[in-house]
């Protein structure tokens, strides 16, 4: 069952065009891998798909229906999270607070009660940061007791990327698309962040769509891979296939010569 | 020898907590408690103080207190820049004066008018923050400084308004002589004639309003209002509206800004254009900017600072002791060691003892200034007539001060010390002390500018990462 | 018609005011992301320093020095203090902000804003102090052109403002240091890394800029007369909408924005209403910042995700 559909996707900026006419399919709990050279448009595809900018032509579909006209918190009540290239992690909050807040859209209680300080919305308030403490633990014992409320600016790299999934995941999403998660990770951390990818998929059911240059990871956690080269799809099928496939090397490697040389 | 893997800092928290004193513990309880001191120390103050104008100093702290308040959700919480702020305290003010005077000749019952008012300015603010939720940051607040000038232009002009089938030309806002006559407030019953009255209706106002919104700071709405502050298009991607929510923080500060606006209007018995000008918007700021944006506590406790200090540099003893208790404590804290605050102040005497023999065998004409007391001896009293030398010391002493901050090696430094700090207290006896109003301002730009450079973040507020 | 051409020789003579002031915020813009809200004084401290010459030397009834010597004398003074006052804000007010958060530089701002209406109030007191122009040039002197009617002092600040810009412009864009300046304003930290001296091309940039402001003091002197410690104000605030409205940190544009105000506020003071006429130059503003913030020569920022 198709979870995400993009067909025809087509963005422009300016005269450089970013994205062309890109056709993917993502299925229920699958990992698919988007690779590709810098300036291919992988992060573009994110930016589209989540609704940061409309695309120029094409559709985007969200379990059958289109999300293209859609504001970005709508899209992500609808069940896709995010995590950045950069790391976006609100750093002047709290460990907890990043995770709370991601809920919003799954809270009921109103301003005018919030303000009374009712206690059905303190019961809220209380649930929601249970909820939060829960899906902390996922991630070990990193980012739960002490650091549940230090702010997020105090904890290291590879903890704040955790936290960003945390994060994501709170949103109540069904489908993750994670921006180079394993980026500016050393080989241990590099290894933990995949096999959480996987447990993400097998235990909790997500389906996961992922942009990532180091190919250990790539092998180790897609179902299927796709190759981007300047906006356009130019390999699909499984890690072997797409690794082997002569136009993805020429576009992250060169023409033959080059690599004589 | 920790074991690798394990993280000491993190376990040793507790004994870290236990081991900060009396004085950690006290400070802990009054961050928690602020609010019950407060009151405690509101109600005691109109009976310490008694006399009119001591209550309408208090008025207009509360006052200063509910617009930080109101501010806070807007800056503090969401982020937005609004220079507009108190165009809403004035649309507020005239608002009450609308319907509670001879302008249109309509007298309705206090709470009504209050509400009506509040319900309007929410709907007014939710229209004109629209914009808020495209405008990044200097945009939105040059658009709102505007909405300010705008207001302040209408006030001013809405007074001479020639309508077609109306005869005569038609008065709204009363123009540069507003609307006076306003009908003190009613509240079930009872009638508001004193000032005090309202004294203490504002400080029930502060009270609920601090209570309401840090119960608002701590739901998922504070939570993503701060978010919204933090990375406004990451909340947007984690279902965040940040759109509404802007619109809702900036009518939500207006509203508050507009209620406050109605008491105002009450106290005054009276509304005129010349109460809502950027001098305020700025006090307002400082208020907020002094105690720490974000922080509820911060906000009524720079509104008291800001609102009671000037108060003491009305009467000259008043101002002396501020003045010369400022400088005092300035120059204890930064002069260090005790030796080398001994020689400043010397050397400052010493500098006034042979300025005054020089200026009187030369010039006796010019220090012939009455006054005597503790500085007789060293400090140079100028005749009434000499106003041109004390303007040339005032800048003189201006460049003197800016030297002094700026050269940073102690030989070179110290001199322009004594030499500053003498003419600062020339000027200030000479000049200063006699023009309260003027003075105040001066001592309020200054001060601003100390503040940001030496605590940008305020009294009460927490240290920010900003990602550039 | 002469009553048209009168009014554009109002809207140029304005403008050439509006425009210069706005250059000096523009220009700070582009280079530190700051609205230096003090400007609007530097340019009152600029029109009390011609005056402190031109009573120095005689006062608008009986000059020691030829009227041509005077009046460049009074604009050299007027230039010369408002650019080291300038200088001195940069080095007190905003230098130690650089780090702080975005609204410490502007409530610094405003504090020196204060500091010196005040400090001008006290030295000067609240009467308004007179240029006199009318006794040293008589009123009637000008050229007559057909219906076009300028007259001298118009025309001496017009030339003069025109003169400025076209020397900013050569600056700019023609020397090392103002393509020093465009650097440091496209990309302050990569700047530093080739070579460029920061520091000193921000002091530069607040010197060029209240200088700009200074003339722009003596010339309203002149023309309007009437020089008092609150002009910075209202003058201060149409120059920072004409900055905007040009398009912020863009130089041709602040010279766009200011005639486009000062042409503004004459045709309407003329043919609309007097009493609205602030009204009407504010209410453009919110109009453009509602439908295209970034001005008239400005760029829409394009945020990287």
């Amino acid at each position: 069952m198709a979870v995400l559909e993009l067909r025809g996707l087509t963005k422009r900026f300016g005269g450089l065009l970013v994205v062309d006419g890109l056709d993917l399919v993502v299925r229920e709990g699958e990992i698919v891998s988007l690779i590709g050279p810098n300036g291919a448009g992988k992060t573009t595809v994110f930016n589209l798909i989540s609704g940061i900018f409309p695309p120029d032509d094409g559709d985007i579909l969200l379990e059958g229906s289109s999300i293209v006209r859609l504001a970005g918190h709508e899209i992500a009540a609808r069940g896709v999270a995010r995590t950045f290239q950069t790391l976006r992690v609100f750093l002047n909050m709290t460990v907890a607070e990043n995770v709370v807040v991601a809920e919003y859209a799954r809270g009921r209680v109103g301003i005018l009660r919030s303000i009374l300080g009712t206690p059905a919305a303190r019961r809220e308030a209380r649930q929601l940061r249970a909820d939060a403490e829960q899906r902390l633990g996922f991630f070990g014992k990193r980012l739960v007791g002490y650091r549940f409320d230090q702010p997020a600016y105090s904890l290291s790299y590879a903890n704040r990327r955790r936290l960003e999934i945390a994060r994501a995941m709170a949103t109540g999403a069904r489908m993750l698309l994670l921006d180079e998660p394993a980026a500016g990770m050393n080989p241990a951390e590099t290894h933990e962040i995949s096999r959480l990818i996987g447990r993400l998929r097998d235990d909790l059911g997500y389906t996961i769509l992922v942009i990532e240059h180091d190919m250990h990871v790539v092998e180790g956690i897609s179902d299927r891979v796709a190759a981007l080269d300047h906006g356009v799809k130019i390999a699909e099928g499984s890690f072997e296939e797409v690794a082997s496939d002569p136009a993805v090397v020429e576009a992250y490697l060169g023409k033959g010569d080059a690599i004589a040389k | 020898m920790a074991e690798i893997g394990t993280d000491r800092w993190v376990d040793e928290v507790e004994r870290r907590r236990s081991e900060s004193g009396a004085l950690g513990r006290l400070g802990q309880i009054l961050s928690r408690r602020w609010l019950a001191v407060f009151v405690v120390v509101a109600l005691v103050y109109p009976f310490v103080v008694g006399g009119d104008f001591g209550i309408r100093v208090g008025v207009n702290a509360l006052l200063l207190a509910l617009l930080a308040l109101g501010l806070n959700v807007v800056v503090g919480y969401a982020g937005l820049l609004d220079l507009g702020y108190v165009a809403y305290y004035g649309l507020g003010a005239y608002g009450y004066a609308f319907l509670s005077s001879d302008q249109f000749g309509i007298h309705a019952p206090t709470l009504l008018v209050v509400a009506i008012v509040a319900i309007v300015v929410f709907l007014v603010g939710a229209l004109l923050g629209q914009p808020a939720r495209r405008l990044v940051g200097d945009y939105l607040a040059i658009l709102t400084l505007f909405f300010l000038q705008a207001f302040i232009e209408l006030a001013l002009n809405l007074d001479r308004l020639q309508l077609p089938f109306v005869d005569g030309p038609l008065s709204i806002t009363g123009g540069p002589n507003g609307i006076s006559g306003v009908s003190p407030m009613e509240i079930l019953g009872f009638r508001l004639g004193q000032v005090r009255d309202y004294y203490f209706l504002l400080l029930v106002l502060v009270v609920a309003v601090a209570v309401g919104l840090g119960n608002l700071e701590r739901s998922r709405t504070g939570i993503a209002w701060r978010a919204i502050r933090e990375d406004t298009l990451a909340a947007e991607q984690m279902t965040i509206p940040t759109g509404a929510l802007k619109v809702i923080a900036y009518a939500t500060g207006a509203t508050i800004a507009a209620v406050s606006g109605t008491i105002f209007a009450a106290v005054q018995l009276g509304v005129f254009p010349q109460n809502f000008t950027v001098a305020l918007l700025i006090v307002v700021y400082a208020a907020l900017i002094l105690g720490g944006e974000g922080s509820i506590a911060g906000a009524v406790l720079g509104a008291l600072i800001i609102a009671m200090v000037p108060e003491l540099l009305r009467t000259p003893t008043g101002a002396r002791f501020l003045f010369y208790g400022g400088l005092f404590v300035g120059s204890v804290a930064l002069l260090r060691p005790w030796r080398r605050l001994a020689w400043v102040a010397g050397g400052v005497m010493a500098v006034g003892v042979v300025a005054k023999v020089i200026v009187m065998t030369l010039w006796p004409a010019v220090a012939a200034g009455e006054g005597g007391g503790l500085f007789d001896r060293w400090l140079i009293r100028f005749d009434p007539s000499a106003v041109t030398l004390v303007n040339v010391l005032f800048v003189v002493m201006i460049v003197l001060v800016l030297a002094a901050i700026a050269l940073r090696a102690p030989w070179r430094r110290d001199p322009l010390i004594v030499l500053a700090a003498y003419t600062l207290v020339l000027v200030w006896e000479n000049r200063l002390v006699e023009t309260p109003s003027i003075t105040r301002q001066l001592l309020f730009g200054a001060l601003l500018v100390v503040l940001m450079a030496v605590r940008p973040y305020g009294l009460l507020g927490r240290r920010r990462v900003e990602v550039v | 018609m002469e009553f048209l051409l009168q009014q554009v020789v109002n809207g140029l003579t304005l403008g050439s005011v509006y425009a210069l002031i706005a250059l000096g915020y523009s220009m700070v813009y582009g280079i530190l992301k700051l609205l230096n809200f003090a400007h609007g004084d530097v340019y009152m401290v600029g029109a009390f320093a011609g005056y402190a010459v031109l009573v120095g030397l005689g006062g608008p009834a009986d000059p020691r020095v030829p009227l041509a010597v005077l009046f460049l004398l009074m604009f050299l003074a007027a230039m010369l203090v408002s650019g080291a006052l300038g200088v001195a804000i940069e080095r007190f007010a905003y230098r130690p902000l650089r780090n702080a958060p975005r609204i410490a530089p502007l409530i610094s701002a405003i504090g020196v804003s204060f500091f010196l209406q005040n400090a001008a109030l006290l030295v000067l007191g609240a009467r308004f102090r007179t240029y006199g122009t009318a006794k040293m040039i008589d009123p009637g002197t000008g050229l007559h052109w057909g219906p076009l009617r300028i007259s001298l002092v118009r025309i001496i600040v017009i030339v003069s403002a025109v003169l400025l810009m076209v020397a900013l412009q050569v600056l700019v864009k023609r020397t090392r240091l103002g393509k020093a300046m465009r650097a440091t304003a496209i990309d302050r930290e990569a700047a530093t890394m080739m070579g460029i001296d920061v520091d000193t091309i921000i002091i530069v940039t607040f010197f060029i800029g209240s200088v700009l402001a200074g003339a722009a003091g003596v010339m309203v002197g002149l023309v309007f007369s009437r020089v008092y410690h609150f002009m910075g104000f209202v003058a201060g605030l149409k120059g920072f909408t004409a900055a905007v409205i040009g398009g912020i940190g863009s130089i041709p544009g602040a010279m766009l924005g200011g005639l486009f105000i000062g042409f503004a506020e004459s045709f309407s003071a003329a043919y609309i209403s007097s009493t609205f006429q602030n009204l009407i130059v504010f209410l453009i503003l919110i109009a453009f910042m509602l439908i295209r913030p970034w001005g008239l020569l400005g760029t829409p920022e394009l945020v990287k995700v």
